[in-house]
């Protein structure tokens, strides 16, 4: 475990700032309840000087909903009204005991199961979870296939397999050995807009035929064009993305992914490889939410596309996104391979 | 033709043989031209950088280990005002209460605050940046510095002290011009300036591309196998 605590300061030390400053100006607000997802399409937009759909400021995914339907709710799409109120009863006694300084399982919050990315199950001190989730009554993110999970091809199941076994594990023997986010690249873009509380935040500027998106860990980074251009030909991890407007919908379609699939992922879903192709609809739903749907069509790593739809949450006007300086402080690295040599020459 | 290997050289230099001179370090000389960095004529005004007498020693050391020190070549963020000069392209994207400014390299990104953002909650690589306009002019002043990034290859420094005062103005559909203000009382004996003109890409669908350095450096920093002393000290000079 040692080794995991490790690796985890080089990635996430620059998080820490928002661990201090989002609940003091957040945790006063209560969630809100499961039914305000109905309003969609009632709200109109207020419009940027020249003219588009406002989808500015800093959003976060804040809701319960994990990833992939759980096995044990196979079959269960919806939870009942009871069960969503139990489910808001957890998360405010949740957040009680994480204001009280209570830590990981004493929390009572199940890790990976929770997550949608390996490696955000780390202790409540570096995490950022601002304020009581949302609950909503859909048991998983995924909307299709219409079981809720992932179609991992059963190469990629393999891959995903091998990834859970090796994380935090091991061998750490070269700098290829640790995934993609321990060595400070990223933990790809098909998860930017809704990664958990490490750094999870996004601020969205638009200025006249861009919208620009960043995304605060690894400071990933999306400058979209939006002034009708043709995709370009370079790949790159995070493809190739053009946008245009569907009345008030942004939608951005992805191709000319770079393939980095021999590199280490913590999770393999989010890998890049050349087939891949991402399409996202963002849509503001009301004044604090847009609703953002993803599909993914990858047949390296997928056997059909999916499809999620996911809440994203705004906050309040003054939140920041900070410098994410993980490759220039990443003394992991260093200790990690350090430590994996001390192990084998039996010190 | 294949060049024949060279005889091992005997005798004293200097007398029928090429007199010893001080070379670029092994590993630059490996790259051939690409290694090399070409003379400019500068862009401080005055031409003098006035650092205080210890500050000007370790400028001196800092050229002379330029490859182990420079932050730039291991991909690190690499401050303001060496960003805009670097040899790689930057985008203005100009929203209402917010300019970003997006650098290729390092995939670095600035927010200038137009509004009150209050101040920084610890220091940055690439500051914290307030701006204003002044007539035509963005007028943005940068703080709250580390220690770690440099002025340009040339082994420039500054402190955590750093204040930049940065204006861009522009001067043709086509230029900006830029001025920077630096101030380190630690460092320098006054604030000295930079002034520069910015050249517009303007080429069909032009844009700022990934540069996700780290992927060149993790084994200069690292080691082959990634397994290297932390505490071992490279020589290349």
């Amino acid at each position: 475990m040692n080794r995991v605590s490790l690796m985890c300061i080089g990635a996430l030390a620059p998080a820490m700032l928002l661990v201090w400053l989002l609940p003091a100006s957040t945790a006063a607000q209560d969630p809100a309840p499961a039914e305000s997802k109905q309003a969609a399409n009632t709200w109109t937009p207020s419009r940027t000087p020249w003219g588009d759909p406002d989808l500015q400021g800093v959003w976060r995914y804040e809701a319960t909903m994990p990833l992939e339907r759980p096995r044990n709710l196979a079959g269960k799409a919806l939870l009942t009204d009871e069960e969503v109120a139990q489910r808001e009863a957890v998360e405010r006694d949740q957040e009680a005991k994480r204001l009280a300084g209570e830590e990981g399982t004493a929390v009572g919050r199940q890790s990976v199961a929770e997550s949608p990315i390996r490696g955000n199950e780390y202790n409540s001190f570096w995490q950022d979870h601002g304020r009581p989730r949302k609950v909503y009554n859909r048991t998983s993110l995924i909307v299709e296939p219409p079981d809720g999970r992932l179609p991992f091809t059963p190469d990629a199941q393999k891959a995903e397999a091998r990834s859970a076994a090796r994380y935090g594990v091991g061998p750490y023997e070269s700098y290829l050995d640790p995934d993609t986010g321990e060595r400070c690249l990223t933990d790809g873009v098909t998860a930017l807009m809704w990664q958990g509380p490490n750094g999870g935040h996004n601020r969205i500027v638009q200025s006249p035929g861009y919208v620009t998106i960043l995304h605060e860990e690894y400071r990933d980074r999306r400058i979209i064009p939006v002034d009708g251009r043709p995709h370009g030909s370079i790949r790159q991890w995070f493809g190739d993305a053009v946008a245009r407007w569907d009345g008030n919908t942004l939608v951005v379609d992805t191709l000319n992914f770079a393939d980095k699939t021999n590199y280490e992922w913590a999770s393999v879903w989010t890998r890049p490889s050349e087939t891949l192709h991402m399409v996202e609809r963002f849509t503001r739903s009301d004044a604090d939410t847009i609703e953002y749907e993803i599909t993914v069509e990858d047949p390296t790593t997928f056997t059909k596309p999916w499809k999620a739809v996911i809440p994203i949450t705004k906050l309040p006007d003054k939140t920041e996104i900070y410098e994410y300086a993980c490759h220039e402080g990443n003394y992991a690295m260093a200790n990690l391979l350090s430590g994996a040599r001390a192990e084998r020459e039996g010190r | 033709m294949a060049l024949r290997p060279a005889p091992s050289r005997t005798g004293p230099p200097g007398v029928g043989r090429a007199t010893p001179t001080e070379l670029p370090a092994a590993p630059v000389r490996a790259l051939g031209a690409v290694g090399g960095v070409p003379a400019g004529r500068g862009v401080v005004e005055g031409d003098e950088i006035p650092y205080q007498p210890w500050a000007a020693a370790r400028k001196k050391e800092n050229v002379d280990d330029w490859l182990t020190r420079d932050p730039e070549i291991k991909c690190y963020l690499p401050g303001i005002p060496r960003a805009t000069y670097m040899p790689y392209p930057f985008q203005i994207l100009q929203s209402t209460n917010t300019i970003l400014i997006a650098y290729e390299f390092a995939g670095a990104t600035r927010t200038i605050h137009m509004e009150d953002a209050g101040s920084s909650p610890s220091d940055t690589w690439m500051g914290w940046s307030r701006g204003h306009w002044e007539g035509d002019t963005l007028v943005v002043d940068v703080t709250s510095f580390n220690d770690q990034t440099w002025f340009d290859r040339a082994g420039n420094f500054h402190s955590d002290a750093l204040h930049v005062i940065e204006r861009y103005t522009p001067v043709s559909p086509y230029h900006l011009m830029y001025e920077a203000t630096i101030e380190d009382p630690k460092v320098f004996t006054r604030p000295w300036k930079i002034s520069l003109p910015l050249y517009r890409r303007f080429e069909k669908d032009a844009a700022v591309l990934e540069y996700k350095c780290v992927e060149f450096v993790e084994e200069l920093l690292y080691g082959q196998v990634g397994i290297r002393d932390p505490g071992a000290d490279q020589t290349h000079k």
